[in-house]
């Protein structure tokens, strides 16, 4: 037995359906946590209240100290119980949501404190005050200064959405699993899977100087 | 919703031996990963272009894809050069693999960190880059390197949990054996999380008391004024 290339260039037209299913969820599960944990992190800086910021505080906890796989699990298989009958791909992008929301806090609050307490006071006394004042002044200069970790968590969940084929969502990993089922040539057909995986991961890390000099000139 | 608490009693031995082998299955990789991260931090450092590609590769090819994956490529490709191996030790291999480039990584960039004038300096002195880089270098990563590391211990912890896909009895495992018994998926992982929680809560107390150690430590030793070099070992 020896690797066969052919399989790999026979497959090559389902995995990258399955890289597009696999890009889409993981955009998808980034715009819903980068959404989630902005409007977390104003919160909890505008509200100050202790019981909000502990909440918080022990969400993070738990989604930094349990497995993502464990999370996804109980993403899907308890929502259903308590009558949210959703599909493995919403129940994915739940998940993948709650999970990144948790490392995206900590990356925000991180950016935040960049930003140093004059903008604020500058900012106030312009007249800007609450959504202005956030959208405006606050919250750009908080995101310039996260997008080397932002890009950084992206990729983490870029690779996290392999492990949504454990609750038969199709994307590359699962689309991969279905042909070396046929075929039996799961190295071949793992191979074509494994790079395609690299290709965008490995993009997508090497975009975060490219995406910190286009935003400044947009600044300027 | 109603929580069957009995789950837990009459299960409980069960959990126990997944979350036993959890720890067997990422000591055993850390065993193997530490030293081995070690060379493939030097293999970056090297004078011969072949070996800072090769290790530069492996780091890039383990980092950038799921870790799934290459647990995927381990159960298939080691049987298919005749390496027939138990889940379990595919396992610990694959993690291994995976927390050694991580480790590799944050090797790198304690050593980076640690001033460069301090390798001139060594190497000045007569040493030679090996014996500068067990003796001058090396040491004073450590306290700087710690803090990535034990995030790195803990990453490897929650990773172990994938290798119940390829039939491994850790913790995850049990906990999927347990909810096909008594069809209760939420007691079970529930459980579960609790245990991984703890686990890395322990894991993390333990290290930030060996942080404050070892910092201390490397601090007494240092005449006052020299400023410190910036632990800013990239966190990922």
């Amino acid at each position: 037995m020896k690797f066969d290339l052919t399989y790999t260039l026979d497959a090559l037209p389902r995995l990258l359906d399955g890289s597009l299913v696999t890009l889409k969820l993981a955009l998808l599960g980034f715009t819903f946590s980068v959404v989630l944990a902005t409007i977390v992190t104003v919160a909890r800086t505008v509200s100050k209240s202790q019981i909000f910021g502990a909440i918080i505080a022990v969400y993070i906890s738990f989604i930094r100290g349990t497995p993502i796989l464990v999370q996804i699990f109980l993403v899907y298989y308890v929502l259903p119980i308590i009558g949210l009958n959703i599909g493995p791909i919403t129940a994915g992008i739940v998940a993948l949501t709650l999970n990144s929301a948790a490392f995206i806090i900590e990356i925000l609050r991180g950016g935040l404190a960049s930003v140093s307490k004059g903008q604020f006071e500058a900012a106030r006394s312009l007249g800007l005050s609450g959504f202005a004042l956030w959208v405006k002044v606050i919250l750009p200069q908080t995101f310039m200064a996260s997008i080397p970790p932002l890009v950084n968590e992206f990729t983490q969940l870029l690779k996290a959405t392999a492990l949504l084929s454990t609750i038969t969502v199709v994307e590359l990993m699962r689309v991969s699993q279905q042909i070396y089922s046929n075929n039996y040539h799961p190295i071949e057909v793992l191979t074509g899977a494994f790079v395609m995986y690299f290709l965008m991961c490995f993009a997508v890390s090497r975009s975060a100087s490219w995406l910190e000099a286009t935003f400044e000139v947009k600044r300027a | 919703m109603n929580i069957d608490l009995s789950i837990f009693t009459n299960y409980a031995p069960q959990l126990f031996l997944g979350f036993w082998m959890t720890i067997k299955i990422v000591v055993g990789a850390i065993i193997l990963s530490l030293p081995f991260g070690l060379v493939l931090a030097l293999g970056r450092r090297s004078r011969l272009k072949l070996v800072r590609v090769l290790t530069t590769s492996f780091i890039e090819i383990f980092r950038n894809t799921p870790f799934i994956i290459q647990v995927f490529m381990f159960f298939y490709v080691l049987p298919f050069y005749g390496l027939h191996l138990p889940a379990a030790y595919v396992g610990i291999v694959a993690l291994a693999a995976f927390g050694s480039a991580y480790f590799a990584e944050v090797i790198r960039g304690g050593i980076n960190a640690v001033a460069k004038g301090q390798l001139e300096s060594a190497r000045a002195t007569g040493m030679s880059d090996w014996k500068a880089m067990r003796f001058v270098i090396l040491p004073q990563t450590l306290p700087i390197i710690l803090p990535a590391m034990t995030n790195q211990t803990l990453s490897l912890v929650k990773e172990s949990a994938v290798l119940s896909t390829i039939t491994v009895s850790e913790l995850t495992m049990a906990a999927i054996k347990v909810q096909g018994e008594t069809f209760r998926p939420f007691e079970a992982f529930i459980m579960i999380a609790l245990m991984y929680w703890a686990l890395n809560e322990t894991i993390a107390t333990i290290m930030r008391r060996l942080e404050r150690k070892v910092s201390s430590r490397s601090n007494s030793g240092r005449a006052s004024g020299i400023a410190r070099a910036d632990p800013a070992v990239k966190d990922d």
